[in-house]
């Protein structure tokens, strides 16, 4: 075992994480903001809504995430006659495939609210938009907290997939610096160890949250 | 001020939940619904307020028809009040919040003034103590009053209350009654979805006995429990007023 290329290389390689995590927070809040709208549209009654949202989740829930990337990266210049920067690229495959996993995150959580809610904020005279902003979505996004923990962490794990199209995120680089030194033993490890530490974290995170919730149960 | 015209209800095809109900009831009135479970009270009074569809007739509603696509139902059901079984409290907002939330939102008043009202209801319904509260720090018997202060907040001409004191322990129960019968003899319009014989003597206008989905009997206080007229009605009552 030889230590010394992991300390040698690694302001190299940590240089990677800021990129991945970079990837991680806009998908993120790109992907929850995605799923948001299409939990409303697959929990409305009107037709046209609910079945594009339907299809949307469908569709990409049963895909892999890079295949996603690969017509994002690939497919997009022949459609729109440009090429797509990587990192955009990346982005917008992630976002768009996330979206459908927390649709789902979300759909689950507004229905786990009673439907005596929504009547009572209703028989008040709210709106349904209003229903849903003031008496519905907090109580939802507080059940789904440690879903969208969960969620955080396979999206993190996720923006690994990246170095297809050539970004330098954190395992990327560490790929690289195996290619100079050929330590993959170490270097793999270290990368692993890293993964772990992050992700271990946010599932304890998670944990806790939803021992909170259990405590809090009204 | 409440005519409902021949409603029927059906929940699906073979599911008939109410059959060609009629009834008018008159502003200041307290109307009460008993019968057994599941013969069509709570959807009939969700019908009032169009929580609930129906498929025939029709409920006018201070002169506005209820299901007419013209009507703004929003703006009908910020008019009534409505009382649940199960409080329905928003668990993550205070009492004060809880009551202040609709004025604020649909009534577009200042937080000010709907807080300084909302003490003035509370005060009315007799724990101004608790508004800074959260329902899960609540009794019973208190959260039922802040839903009934929630549900007057909107100064409301008609309050539906549906059967309000069947979650409740017995020591509770009065307490909630107690505000009911002030309510009522403040003049205010009640449809009262209960068991609570004691307060349908006491404050019913007219006292209604729904089963099946049909509307079995109805009269007045005195006339309802002395000489109930149909069988269902007599074995109901003896089976209630133990």
């Amino acid at each position: 075992m030889d230590m010394d290329v992991i300390a040698r290389n690694l302001h190299f390689m940590l240089g990677g994480l800021v990129l991945t995590f970079e990837l991680a927070i806009i998908t993120l809040a790109g992907g929850f903001l995605v799923g948001l709208i299409l939990a409303m549209g697959r929990l409305s009654s009107r037709a046209w809504l609910y079945y594009p949202a339907t299809c949307y989740v469908h569709f990409f829930r049963g895909l892999p995430l890079i295949l996603v990337i690969f017509w994002l990266y690939f497919l997009s210049p022949v459609v729109t006659g440009r090429s797509l920067e990587a990192f955009y690229a990346a982005i917008i495959a992630f976002v768009v495939f996330e979206g459908a996993y927390f649709a789902e995150i979300i759909r689950a959580g507004i229905q786990s609210i009673p439907k005596g809610q929504a009547m009572a904020a209703y028989s008040t005279g709210l709106t349904p938009f209003q229903c849903t902003r003031d008496v519905i979505l907090p109580q939802a996004l507080r059940n789904m907290t440690p879903a969208l923990v969960t969620q955080a962490v396979i999206i993190f794990q996720d923006t690994s997939l990246a170095y297809v199209i050539g970004l330098r995120e954190f395992l990327r680089r560490v790929n690289l610096v195996d290619a100079r030194e050929a330590r993959s033993v170490e270097l793999y490890l270290f990368a692993g160890l890293l993964y772990f530490t992050f992700c271990s974290a946010g599932s304890l995170l998670s944990q806790r949250l939803e021992n909170r919730r259990q405590r809090n149960r009204v | 001020m409440i005519e409902i015209k021949n409603v029927s209800l059906w929940y699906d095809k073979n599911h008939q939940v109410l059959n060609d109900i009629s009834e008018t009831i008159q502003r200041g009135q307290t109307v009460v619904i008993c019968g057994p479970s599941g013969s069509g009270k709570s959807s009939l009074l969700r019908c009032i307020n169009g929580l609930e569809y129906f498929q025939k007739g029709d409920i006018i509603v201070n002169g506005v028809s209820v299901q007419d696509p013209d009507t703004n139902i929003h703006q009908l059901r910020s008019n009534i009040g409505m009382v649940f079984q199960h409080f329905e409290l928003y668990p993550h907002m205070t009492a004060m919040e809880n009551i202040t939330l609709a004025p604020l939102r649909v009534r577009k008043k200042s937080k000010n003034e709907a807080e300084k009202k909302a003490m003035e209801i509370l005060e009315r319904v007799g724990i101004p103590e608790q508004a800074l509260k959260y329902p899960a720090e609540l009794s019973g018997g208190q959260k039922q009053r802040v839903a009934i202060a929630r549900a007057l907040a909107m100064e409301p001409k008609i309050m539906l209350f549906d059967e309000p004191t069947s979650a409740l322990d017995p020591e509770m129960i009065k307490e909630v009654l107690d505000v009911m019968i002030d309510l009522a003899g403040e003049g205010m319009t009640m449809v009262v979805v209960t068991h609570e014989m004691g307060f349908a003597r006491e404050v019913a206008h007219e006292i209604i006995f729904m089963d099946k989905g049909r509307m079995i009997e109805k009269g007045s206080g005195h006339d309802f429990f002395n000489h109930p007229k149909n069988e269902r009605t007599r074995q109901f009552l003896s089976r209630i007023l133990i």
